[in-house]
């Protein structure tokens, strides 16, 4: 996994959307179907890859299907970099 | 290279591959034909024939719309025609069963119309889908009038005084009593649903991301027959990444459909059945007296539309499986899930997903980057998603006042949830808390939900209210 993708996702995820700066966010760990990252924070994700890697991921491609981890939310962005 | 073809593991392969053609074909004519069969009888003359008939025109004008392919070589190629000749073969051959007499109702419930009128209409959807091909192919963001259009016909046929009106212009057309229409006049099996498929793929369309489908496959996915009557929905990426993976029958997917398929038929036939019997409807809630019987009703429908639904779609799924198709799930245990908004994520969730990438998702984006504060978004998401969820089943009050109640209650519990994350964190080394904390919450949602079924599966506020004082002894 690319940490230069995955450190400042799991600081967002843990900072800005959970708002606890400390929570570790695991590599494996489910994000969506487990409820952890809810719908609108799912959409706030989405546009901070956006503005900061500059890879866009679509409206329909916001869902546990598409990626629940953080390493196949960073293997997508890697992909399409 | 001749011994290479007539090799075992060639050999296998081109079985495995005549295995996948064989099902897709498959597949595609018995979907076809599965629109006219489970196409029930109306009062309008030739409406189980034409109503289908209608279902494989939108397919087909749809797919005209939007096929990359189609929109780079201006015409259609071999296997287009090919599939066209085929459906349009189905459709003269359903409509031909009315000169041998007795396979006549075989197909459709009652006699099907002339076969030159059904010509006549054949031409008139091949030009419709050559201009729709022509004008829009090369235009994907103009595809944007076809969902429009889509919409008006789906708000036609869920308002009733519109429904009604279409039931008379249709039943002059035929040379029926036109007073006597009725919203009952016009089921259109399948239509709430191959909405949701053709707009999906007009969306994806516009946003560059539908995949190069064949006519044949976009048909197949827009009127699949194990999920025509009531989903699940699935999107056109998905489905069509199944037609094309490689398939041979087996017998550990068979098994695996059948137990779906005998799971399904128990929970709808035996439970959601028996459920039935003393489930809230129309004629008990005026009669029911006393609270203690009201919230059995109540109760039992709850358990019989989640029953109901479910073995609906375990049949789905199961008839899908046996062929290699892996449709999307619809329920994951919802009424064990501790809030609103995990409930939601567990119940009809192919619908939710449908109404999240092309409503919630693109509204929220909207209002995010426009810089809208928080809670004013989720509580316009949230609310306007579930009241369009509720209208979709039928524009009335009472189906607005179940997706309000919905969508309020789930930005009430949004916005407890985002007070309560910093403030009220359970420690990880007191697990029997947490477990009773979600214990509390599925108890509460269940009851929340069950509640929100009271406008459901009733007609009018009045009936509703009352059943509301009875519960609560008022």
């Amino acid at each position: 996994m690319d940490n230069s993708i995955a450190t400042p996702i799991a600081e967002y995820i843990a900072g800005v959307i959970l708002k606890n700066p400390k929570r570790v966010i695991r590599p494996d760990e489910k994000l969506i179907s487990s409820g952890l990252i809810d719908s609108f924070h799912l959409v706030d994700l989405g546009l901070f890859i956006e503005d900061k890697f500059g890879v866009r991921i679509d409206d329909s491609e916001l869902n546990a299907e598409t990626f629940d981890t953080l390493e196949q939310l960073v293997a997508l962005i890697a992909s399409r970099r | 290279m001749l011994a290479t073809e007539t090799s075992p593991s060639a050999a296998v392969g081109r079985l495995v591959l005549d295995q996948a053609r064989a099902r897709n074909i498959t597949l595609f004519v018995a979907s076809v034909l599965a629109a006219y069969a489970l196409q029930p009888a109306m009062p309008i003359r030739q409406m189980d024939f034409w109503l289908p008939t209608a279902s494989l025109a939108l397919a087909v004008i749809i797919w005209a719309a939007t096929s990359p392919a189609l929109a780079a070589h201006h015409r259609p190629d071999r296997a287009t025609l090919t599939d066209a000749a085929i459906i349009g073969g189905i459709v003269l051959g359903v409509a031909a069963l009315r000169f041998v007499e007795p396979l006549e109702g075989l197909i459709t419930r009652t006699p099907p119309p002339a076969v030159p009128s059904v010509l006549v209409a054949l031409a008139i959807v091949a030009l419709l889908a050559l201009a729709a091909g022509r004008i829009l192919g090369s235009r994907p963001a103009w595809t944007t009038i076809l969902v429009v259009g889509l919409t008006a016909l789906l708000f036609a046929l869920k308002f009733e005084p519109l429904t009604q009106a279409l039931a008379a212009t249709l039943r002059a057309a035929q040379g029926q009593a036109a007073a006597q229409a009725s919203a009952l006049d016009v089921r259109w099996l399948g239509f709430s649903y191959i909405f949701f498929r053709l707009t999906a793929a007009l969306r994806e369309r516009a946003s560059g991301r539908l995949p190069d489908m064949s006519l044949r496959e976009f048909v197949t996915y827009a009127v699949f027959a194990p999920a025509l009557i009531a989903g699940p929905i699935d999107r056109p990426e998905r489905f069509v990444k199944d037609l094309r993976a490689s398939f041979a029958f087996n017998w550990p997917d068979a098994t695996e459909g059948l137990r779906r398929i005998a799971t399904g038929a128990f929970k709808k036939f035996v439970i959601a059945d028996v459920l039935a019997l003393f489930a809230l409807n129309e004629a008990n809630a005026a009669q029911v007296q006393g609270a203690g019987w009201t919230w059995l009703l109540v109760y039992a429908y709850a358990l019989r539309i989640y029953f109901d639904f479910g073995g609906y779609t375990d049949i789905a799924v199961g008839i899908a499986r046996i062929f290699g198709v892996r449709l999307p799930e619809n329920f994951n245990r919802p009424y064990l899930k501790p809030n609103l908004t995990q409930f939601w994520n567990c119940w009809h969730m192919s619908l939710a997903q449908w109404f999240r990438a092309y409503y919630f998702n693109p509204l929220t984006r909207a209002l995010r980057t426009r810089a809208w504060a928080m809670p004013a978004i989720v509580f316009l998401g949230q609310v306007t998603t579930m009241l369009l969820i509720g209208l979709w089943h039928g524009v009335t009050p009472n189906f607005a006042i179940w997706g309000l109640w919905h969508g309020l209650g789930l930005f009430i519990h949004n916005r407890w949830s985002d007070f309560a994350k910093a403030r009220l964190v359970i420690p990880p080394e007191r697990p029997r808390l947490q477990q009773a904390v979600n214990i509390a919450g599925a108890l509460l949602t269940f009851h929340f939900v069950a509640l929100g079924w009271v406008w459901f599966a009733l007609p009018d506020v009045a009936l509703s209210l009352s059943v509301f004082a009875r519960l609560f002894g008022l």
